[in-house]
């Protein structure tokens, strides 16, 4: 499995949706709310055994934010 | 389902979203009646001043109280306890935020006590499985006030579904017990009185410990029976004469010691107590007898019973958890087990008495038939709740409704009953709901399964029958709804005389009875009409 599709997954989970479209941001999805956020840092820390500082948490406010975040921590 | 969950902290990522709404933090100013089920979770805050933390800790109580005369007392309200997640204490001696937590917690479960709605969650047994250090996640806490790690939100969401398993749970009402390798060790036929493992050194101690743990289950009102294949002199003489004896046969409501096989007994043990298969749970060693039981009466719950003596101290908190936690214990069920076994003793006397007019008569029956008070209301209201047998019409209500059909009028009361072997407390009601000046409707008659067999039924509405003619008025109605469960007053209102008006296609039926004459009842009961 690729990086994207893993963390669109984890992103399914979260967010309690069927499908999560990869333009996916706070701005145009209101199940990404601010606690299901950090539910979702949570969860991508444990996927990834990574750490995310809580700067890094708030700038991750669309998809391709993420997977940037991501990508730099592993 | 919904439900509202009093939150001080952000428990969301724990609790979930789906059908629930979360109160501001710390704040009870709003209690929404149009949800299902409440939570109260509140931790404690992280305030490096004791004192003023403590001060805020002891106002959770109050909190709490205005919160639950609040909500409707029909609606479950969970309270999980208080738990000091990160104790934070600058000198050795510094105690005030333990004592505020801890009474917070016997203030909640004392309110878990004394009403029935309200259950307590103990939310150590979560915390509990992990180190400090894991419990808080300082990064999360500081920028979403979540206390609880948000990492342990899996953990922590299997460990309330495990624990909304346990409360979905009927409470069962005996546990029957196998004797050999159950209640003590070794064979007693083999082993003699002196010879079975009990008391002293392991793995008799094991025991010791085990056959105290059942002690306090009775002393709680669960029933205990058993059902083992030995001889009764045998186990009468180890009763009475092994000293490390700590259950004996005044413990046991009802006994099955013979070489019948288990599922008659256990069978006839349910009618000797009149209690359904489906609230017993039988442990044997023996894992044939287990399957017997389990293929022939499947309603009856039989765990796995383990296999080394010093798991039994575990196994029994596992039963406790499972089938028999107490949320709310009123002095009538602390009672209920002595009544069972006065029940029991009733019957070994009945098979002596030649004719069933000259037994009722020794029993001394007394009867008490009271107006619904403050006193006797939360009984009722149990009563309609949980009474399944002889109901004519199982209607439930909590105390809230009865006081309001109170108040439009209704005529509600209950009997208690008592007889030379004991006082079975208050074990009837009857709801009349008048319709007009001269009818009066039986909108609800019940009696505990108790009290059944002795005629109380009828002595009890020709009673009231007698105080509706003696008020004047000239009508009564009445209905039987029939449930899976009370087949058995199917016919009751046509044997007390009343005439069958229609009945519709579910089978309720329609009586009604123009009150002519007074009715006679048996002198065997000795009624008061308080």
């Amino acid at each position: 499995m690729n990086l994207e599709e893993k963390i669109l997954g984890i992103m399914r989970e979260v967010f309690d949706m069927e499908a999560v479209p990869t333009d996916v941001s706070q701005k145009n999805c209101d199940r990404w709310d601010s606690l299901r956020h950090l539910t979702l840092a949570s969860e991508l820390e444990d996927a990834f055994d990574i750490e995310l500082e809580p700067e890094e948490i708030a700038e991750m406010t669309d998809f391709a934010r993420v997977i940037d975040m991501i990508q730099s921590k592993l | 389902m919904t439900t509202f969950v009093f939150r001080n902290h952000t428990v969301e990522p724990l609790l979930g979203y789906d059908g629930m709404t979360y109160s501001g933090y710390g704040d009870i100013s709003l209690v929404p009646a149009d949800v299902d089920r409440y939570i109260w979770f509140y931790q404690v805050p992280v305030n490096p001043d004791s004192a003023q933390l403590a001060q805020e800790v002891e106002s959770y109580c109050d909190l709490l109280d205005i919160v639950l005369s609040k909500v409707d007392e029909s609606k479950p309200f969970f309270i999980f306890s208080l738990e000091n997640i990160f104790p934070l204490r600058l000198t050795g001696d510094e105690t005030a935020v333990a004592d505020a937590v801890a009474s917070f917690n016997a203030h909640a479960a004392r309110q878990a006590s004394a009403h029935h709605n309200v259950k307590w969650v103990d939310f150590s047994e979560f915390v509990r499985r992990y180190e400090a250090s894991a419990l808080v996640d300082w990064k999360y806490y500081l920028i979403s006030q979540t206390l609880l790690n948000p990492k342990l939100a899996h953990d922590f969401q299997s460990w309330w579904q495990q624990v909304e398993r346990e409360n979905a749970h009927q409470r069962k009402k005996c546990l029957v017990l196998d004797l050999d390798n159950t209640l003590w060790g070794g064979v007693l036929g083999e082993d003699g009185v002196d010879g079975i493992k009990l008391g002293g050194e392991y793995p008799g101690k094991a025991f010791s410990y085990w056959q105290r743990a059942l002690l306090q289950l009775e002393r709680n009102g669960v029933i205990l029976a058993v059902c083992s294949k030995n001889n009764e002199a045998d186990v009468d003489e180890a009763w009475q004469h092994n000293p490390h004896m700590i259950l004996k046969r005044e413990h046991f409501s009802a006994l099955r010691i013979n070489w019948n096989d288990k599922a008659t007994c256990i069978s006839e043990i349910a009618e000797e107590l009149n209690i359904g298969l489906d609230s017993m749970v039988f442990l044997d060693d023996n894992p044939a007898e287990r399957e017997l039981i389990r293929q022939s009466l499947p309603q009856v719950e039989v765990p796995d019973f383990p296999l080394k003596p010093y798991q039994l101290m575990p196994f029994f908190k596992e039963l406790v958890d499972k089938y028999f936690r107490i949320y709310a214990v009123t002095s009538e069920d602390r009672a209920k087990t002595e009544q069972y076994r006065a029940n029991a003793q009733r019957r070994a006397e009945q098979s002596r008495f030649i004719d069933m007019e000259s037994y009722l008569y020794s029993l001394d029956m007394r009867l008490d038939i009271i107006p619904a008070d403050e006193h006797n209301l939360p009984r009722i209201a149990q009563m309609t709740q949980k009474t399944n047998q002889f109901n004519l019409t199982t209607r439930r209500y909590t105390e809230a409704d009865i006081r309001q059909r109170l108040e439009q009028g209704w005529r509600v009361f209950c009997m208690s009953v008592s007889d030379r072997f004991g006082d079975s407390g208050i074990t009837a009601a009857i709801f009349l709901q008048p319709v007009g000046d001269v009818e009066v409707n039986i909108d609800t008659l019940l009696l505990s399964c108790r009290i059944l067999g002795k005629g109380i039924e009828e002595a009890f509405i020709k009673t009231v029958f007698n105080l509706l003619k003696l008020d004047g008025y000239k009508t009564v109605a009445g209905d039987y709804l029939p449930t899976a469960k009370n087949q058995q007053t199917a016919d009751f209102l046509d044997r007390m005389g009343m005439t069958l008006q229609s009945t519709d296609d579910s089978g309720a039926k329609h009586y009604s009875m123009a009150l002519s004459d007074m009715f006679d009842i048996n002198n065997c009961y000795n009624i008061r009409v308080l």
